[in-house]
């Protein structure tokens, strides 16, 4: 305050200058008016001119998305939604794991139609009418514009990715006799080695097209219409690597070739399944004293399991090759170790003991260990026969939950489900949630797609549920449920026994209902536990009415009904399901499960006989109790005597009652009275 | 305009004789008074609310069925949406027929599409998927935007009134 009063003149000038400093710093703070600051610039008092100079700060520059970004953060997951991809609809909501797939399934095959008709019909799609213009939008011109023999057309179609037209091509050059560069003669060879001799699958789409166009042909395409047909499923179609295929007959023809050569020739025989060539074809190199290069080493170093049979020759070997990329000088880098680890997946106990030497190297070199490395190493150490004594995935989880990762190798993305797996064999719920976390982190659950996602959160619900409390378990579900995954029947069937196991039996309707929903109510095993937790003892009145309506929507289940077949009672769930009406006092629907016993030739059990009378009693009906002993009688239980004695002493009986209940026993005892008094009578006779 | 010029060109002609010169009537016939109203009939026809309005009723009764900001003043390219417009419409009516419920109503948004149809559930949910990704990629690659399709499923046609 006294400051102030010092510079009473100089306020306008300081409150400007200050004003100056704040604007382009965009701070809100309150300026601060203190003498002692000196940045705020000159006072009139001072006589020395300060050359302050004022400071401004530097403009931020924001990344593009930066904005969305932050509205995004605003936003929590919504727990009742399905996945962004599917529609907002009832209707169009997938219900369980498999209808989420053959949606997501639907969809993309929609799109890829899409795209069919674009390319066969670019002239439809080629104005330009965005500015500037979207490429990602526009058809793409996949025919070769130059004609004629020449290296630029070959070098064209090799771009394009024709492997055909392209070897036929080159053929044709060496017959006219034009000379085709080293350079160009080896990207025919890397098309070949990549491709494996077969067509891309782009091209393979066409020549299946004209081979059903051409179909009434002559025998060859016949030959080939098999293959083609067998090829057109499986995504693995081809069929290896060829003896005397286009790619070594090209690369025996070469007059010269260079260390390129044999590392393309190498890597294509490593691809396609035909390691031992891959080998000569590595010892060719030596020979000629060229150098291969990291990718060779790597597709070399993953084929060992291939070369060799027993764990310590493979380990061997490994060492072999790494050694000569020492001598080559031939910098390791992250896919080498990763190829190493997969290697030692297969070398048993020779790969625990080397695997952690192998993590330290890397270390060692500075190389940050990628999913796939951390994979490989849980897979090592404890997915083998023996759940190992070691501690390395609790160090593997310290390290994952510090960084977000990213795509480095195609391995990466088992990370998370091997993990998950993990801990569950462990049944470990700390780990479990801290793996959790790691997934949370950054980008890191960008490496779960659909498929897994709904793998690794079954898994960690099966954890749930034998772990940890039932309140716990029952808010994951809901949070988790439907929109994070859907839950397979174990994950019922866990849920359920949880729920035992905490003695909450209550909350069996509303996890019927979700039974309802996903679509699982015709399966016998998940009705036979709903069924024998519901009736195995007597509940307060209002969950037995619950009960019993959920025993109905089973009823119904086994009922006829539009075009689905009915499921077949047993003799338990109809028992089970007679009793539930029995306990809520519904006996009409209790007598009608109980007269279809006889139909499908089972016995009901005690327990349900007692439960149905007591029923009886409770809604005063001896109509229905004088039935049931009857039905008794009719399937000659051993507790008919029990049943009839009990109706006679529980019920009040009028007299005609009465009489139809001891003809009942009588009719029980006459074939043995009658066939006494026929003994006796042919006794006396 | 066409019509009054060559009215008054007649006119202009020497005097032949008495009414010798007949204008023409060149303009087309717009009925005005029958655009997009149903007429009643015999009672059994369903109409829903959007049928049952007359295009008075828009801003008051009944809302756009295309939005965009063609129409403002100082902006551009009104007649060009009323062209995608039109295309958008018959192309929908082609990609889902017979399952659309309503008129369909588009949407514009910077660079964005965003067609939202009502649809009945005559077709099964993966023959939806199939349709609508279908349509969705087709139409960004014709029109070079990001084109959004809102399917929203109704058990039957919404009645409004029987005409």
């Amino acid at each position: 305050m006294a400051a102030w009063r010092v510079r009473g003149g100089s306020w306008q000038r300081v409150v400007w200058l200050s004003r100056r400093c704040c604007s382009p710093g965009g701070r809100r703070e309150g300026c601060r008016y203190s003498s002692s600051s000196t940045a705020l610039g000159k006072t009139v008092d001072n006589s020395e001119v300060t050359q302050e100079e004022i400071v401004l700060p530097r403009k931020k520059t924001w990344d593009k998305l930066a904005v969305l970004q932050t509205l995004a953060s605003t936003v929590k997951r919504d727990p009742t939604a399905a996945h962004y991809m599917f529609y907002d609809d009832p209707f169009l909501m997938p219900r369980n794991a498999a209808t989420s797939r053959l949606f997501a399934l639907s969809k993309e095959s929609g799109r890829n139609a899409a795209k069919y008709i674009i390319k066969h019909f670019p002239q439809y799609f080629d104005k330009t009418l965005a500015d500037p213009n979207v490429l990602c939008l526009m058809p793409e011109t996949l025919t070769p514009q130059i004609e004629g023999l020449s290296e630029e057309a070959l070098k064209e179609r090799i771009h394009l990715r024709k492997v055909k037209d392209s070897v036929n091509l080159f053929d044709q050059l060496l017959q006219a006799g034009t000379p085709v560069s080293l350079e160009t003669t080896n990207s025919l060879l890397d098309l070949l080695c990549f491709y494996g001799d077969q067509e891309s699958t782009l091209e393979k789409e066409e020549e299946e097209e004209k081979e059903d166009l051409e179909e009434p042909e002559v025998n060859a395409s016949e030959q080939k219409a098999p293959r083609r047909r067998f090829q057109r499923g499986s995504q693995l179609s081809d069929s290896g690597w060829r003896e005397n295929n286009n790619a070594e007959r090209i690369f025996k023809i070469m007059p010269e070739r260079n260390a390129h050569s044999y590392c393309t020739m190498i890597r294509g025989m490593v691809k396609h399944r035909a390691p031992a060539k891959a080998y000569d074809m590595y010892i060719d190199l030596l020979n000629e004293r060229h150098k291969a290069d990291v990718h060779t080493f790597n597709a070399l170093i993953g084929a060992v399991p291939y070369l060799k049979e027993r764990f310590f020759e493979r380990w061997e070997l490994a060492k072999v090759f790494l050694n000569h990329m020492v001598q080559q000088e031939v910098q390791p880098n992250l896919l080498t170790f990763n190829a190493l680890l997969k290697t030692l997946r297969r070398c048993g106990g020779v790969g625990r003991s080397m695997s952690l030497l192998v993590v330290k190297e890397m270390e060692a070199l500075d190389i940050e260990p990628s999913l796939a490395t951390y994979d490989h190493l849980l897979y090592i150490f404890y997915r083998g026969a023996d759940l190992g004594q070691s501690n390395i995935i609790s160090e593997v989880l310290d390290d994952v939950e510090k960084r977000s990762f990213s795509p480095q190798d195609p391995d990466d993305a088992n990370f998370f489900a091997t993990a998950m797996q993990v801990c569950c064999d462990l049944k470990d719920i700390k780990l479990a949630y801290q793996l959790n976390k790691a997934m949370e982190k950054g980008d890191n659950w960008k490496f779960l797609d659909v498929d897994r996602l709904n793998a690794y959160w079954s898994k960690f619900f099966s954890l749930l549920c034998m772990m940890e409390q039932i309140d716990v378990v029952l808010k994951w579900y809901k949070e988790m449920s439907p929109s994070l995954f859907y839950p397979t029947p174990k994950n019922i069937l866990d849920l359920l026994q949880a729920l035992d196991a905490a003695n909450h039996l209550e909350v069996i309707p509303s996890v019927w209902e979700d039974v309802k929903q996903l679509g699982f109510n015709k399966r016998q095993d998940l009705l036979e536990e709903v069924l024998s937790l519901m009736s195995r003892e007597q509940h307060p009145e209002e969950i037995q009415l619950a009960f019993a309506k959920c025993a109905e929507d089973i009823k119904a289940v086994h009922e006829p009904s539009g075009r689905e077949v009915p499921l077949q009672w047993t003799g338990s769930a109809l028992g089970r399901v007679a009793l539930l009406f029995s306990r809520a006092g519904r006996t009409q629907d209790a007598w009608n499960m109980m007269e279809r016993f006889q139909q499908i030739n089972r016995i009901p059990t005690d327990q349900v006989m007692d439960g149905f009378l007591n029923c009886a009693k409770q809604t005063n009906c001896p109509d229905e109790a004088i039935k049931l002993v009857k039905l008794a009688a009719a399937l000659s239980l051993p507790s008919a005597a029990r049943l009839k004695s009990r109706t006679e002493k529980e019920f009040e009986l009028s007299e005609k009652q009465k009489k139809t209940l001891e003809s009942i026993k009588s009719d029980g005892d006459s074939s043995d009275s009658d066939s006494e008094s026929s003994d006796s009578d042919s006794d006396r006779d | 305009m066409a019509a009054a010029a060559a009215a008054r060109g007649l006119r202009a002609l020497p005097h032949i004789g008495p009414s010798a010169a007949r204008p023409l009537h060149t303009t087309p016939a717009c009925l005005k008074t029958r655009a997009a109203r149903v007429r009643v009939g015999k009672g059994d026809k369903l109409v829903t609310y959007e049928q049952a309005h007359p295009p008075h009723y828009i801003g008051h009764r009944k809302g756009w069925l295309s939005l965009h900001t063609g129409n403002l003043c100082g902006e551009g390219g009104a007649a060009e949406r009323a062209v995608e417009d039109a295309f958008l419409r018959r192309f929908l009516a082609g990609t889902f027929p017979g399952v659309l419920v309503d008129a369909v109503v588009l949407r514009r948004r910077a660079n964005l599409l965003v067609v939202s149809t009502l649809l009945g559930r005559a077709l099964p949910p993966t023959k939806l998927h199939f349709l609508g990704g279908y349509a969705e990629t087709l139409l960004s690659h014709f029109y070079k935007c990001p084109v959004r399709l809102e399917l929203q499923t109704l058990p039957a046609r919404v009645p409004y009134k029987y005409l």
